[in-house]
């Protein structure tokens, strides 16, 4: 883990710090927001998704990106690519296990609210895909410059393994 | 009518001058935030359209994300020194830019007012049959999320899928693997 000192760009303030933990919090619950809500009002997965991640790099911005990087380790942004991916297929192909089209919602009879908690649930799925893809993707590009020494060492600029 | 006429006047001119400084500015620092106040204005004027949906994502995306991401990308990258504060104009591309702003210009006067209710969108029998039915059929009552999830929701997990496999294919290059 390393500290946030070695950051090279990395300011550490309090008013940035005091305001993102205000904000945060607000941010990512209206993304999950748009997400959920997006059958009913404006949104849906693809701009809920974007809010999510956007809460993630305000932290990133706040704290630290090495500090949110090791607060996100782990295979998080990869898992939520994949599920949000599994879960649309799974959703389209278990219409077609229920003798119907694939994706055609109202094959799982649960009548009109089952076909909008169809709805839903592909919302989240893309939700999960796209805040995953911006999370993954800006602590790729974030990588690097902003991070201590030991970390670029050990990540290796000559490292040829796939 | 009038008054979101106005109001859209307003809000583009804010858009165009924050573009043209955008296009303008030296310091790309300054372009970046003049870029995202330009998103900003876009925002807010499909929000005057009626289309909350592109207008979230609009925000969301341009004013958002892309902006952060410029950040990043300039915080890796050298920044041009010098006083000056904009770029010395070229002439030459401002005539090229001239020309294609004149020819879009043209075509201008052949789209419908705003608000019309005789536009061909507004008239089609295809708007009619999904504003009439997306609710009875779907039970969302966001038409536009009906359209993409129900309707059209096989294209939507093509672009899921173009989503994803540029996701991976873009941290992949970055060889990333442990944050992918």
């Amino acid at each position: 883990m390393s500290s946030a000192d070695q950051n090279r760009t990395y300011v550490e303030s309090t008013i940035i710090m005091t305001t993102v933990r205000v904000v945060a919090p607000f941010a990512f619950t209206f993304g999950l927001f748009v997400m959920f809500h997006g059958a009913e009002s404006a949104g849906g997965g693809f701009q809920g998704g974007v809010i999510v991640a956007a809460a993630v790099l305000l932290l990133a911005f706040a704290f630290g990106i090495e500090s949110t990087r090791a607060w996100l380790e782990g295979p998080l942004a990869r898992a939520a690519i994949a599920a949000g991916g599994a879960a649309f297929t799974v959703i389209g192909l278990g219409a077609v296990a229920a003798n119907g089209a694939f994706l055609e919602y109202e094959a799982y009879n649960l009548g009109k609210t089952g076909v909008k908690y169809g709805i839903e649930l592909v919302e989240l799925g893309i939700g999960a895909i796209v805040s995953g893809v911006l999370v993954g993707l800006f602590f790729s590009l974030a990588r690097g410059d902003f991070e201590s020494v030991n970390g670029s060492d050990a990540d290796g600029q000559g490292g040829e393994q796939p | 009518m009038t008054a979101i006429t106005a109001e859209l006047t307003v809000v583009l001119t804010f858009a165009l001058l924050t573009a043209v400084a955008a296009t303008f500015l030296r310091d790309v620092l300054n372009a970046i935030i003049a870029f995202a106040a330009f998103s900003f204005g876009i925002a807010v004027a499909w929000l005057l359209l009626a289309a909350p949906d592109v207008a979230l994502t609009e925000a969301a995306v341009g004013a958002g994300i892309t902006t952060v991401f410029f950040l990043v990308t300039i915080a890796k990258t050298v920044r041009p020194g010098g006083e000056r504060l904009f770029e010395p104009i070229a002439w030459r591309s401002v005539a090229v830019v001239a020309v294609l702003v004149g020819a879009l210009l043209t075509t201008v006067r052949s789209l419908p007012a705003v608000g019309a209710v005789n536009s061909p969108v507004a008239t089609s029998r295809i708007t009619e049959y999904y504003l009439g039915n997306a609710y009875d059929q779907t039970g969302v009552e966001n038409a536009v999320t009906a359209v993409l999830a129900a309707y059209r929701g096989f294209d939507t997990l093509g672009e899921a899928t173009v989503v994803i496999a540029a996701g991976l294919a873009v941290l992949l290059v970055l060889r990333q693997e442990a944050y992918v």
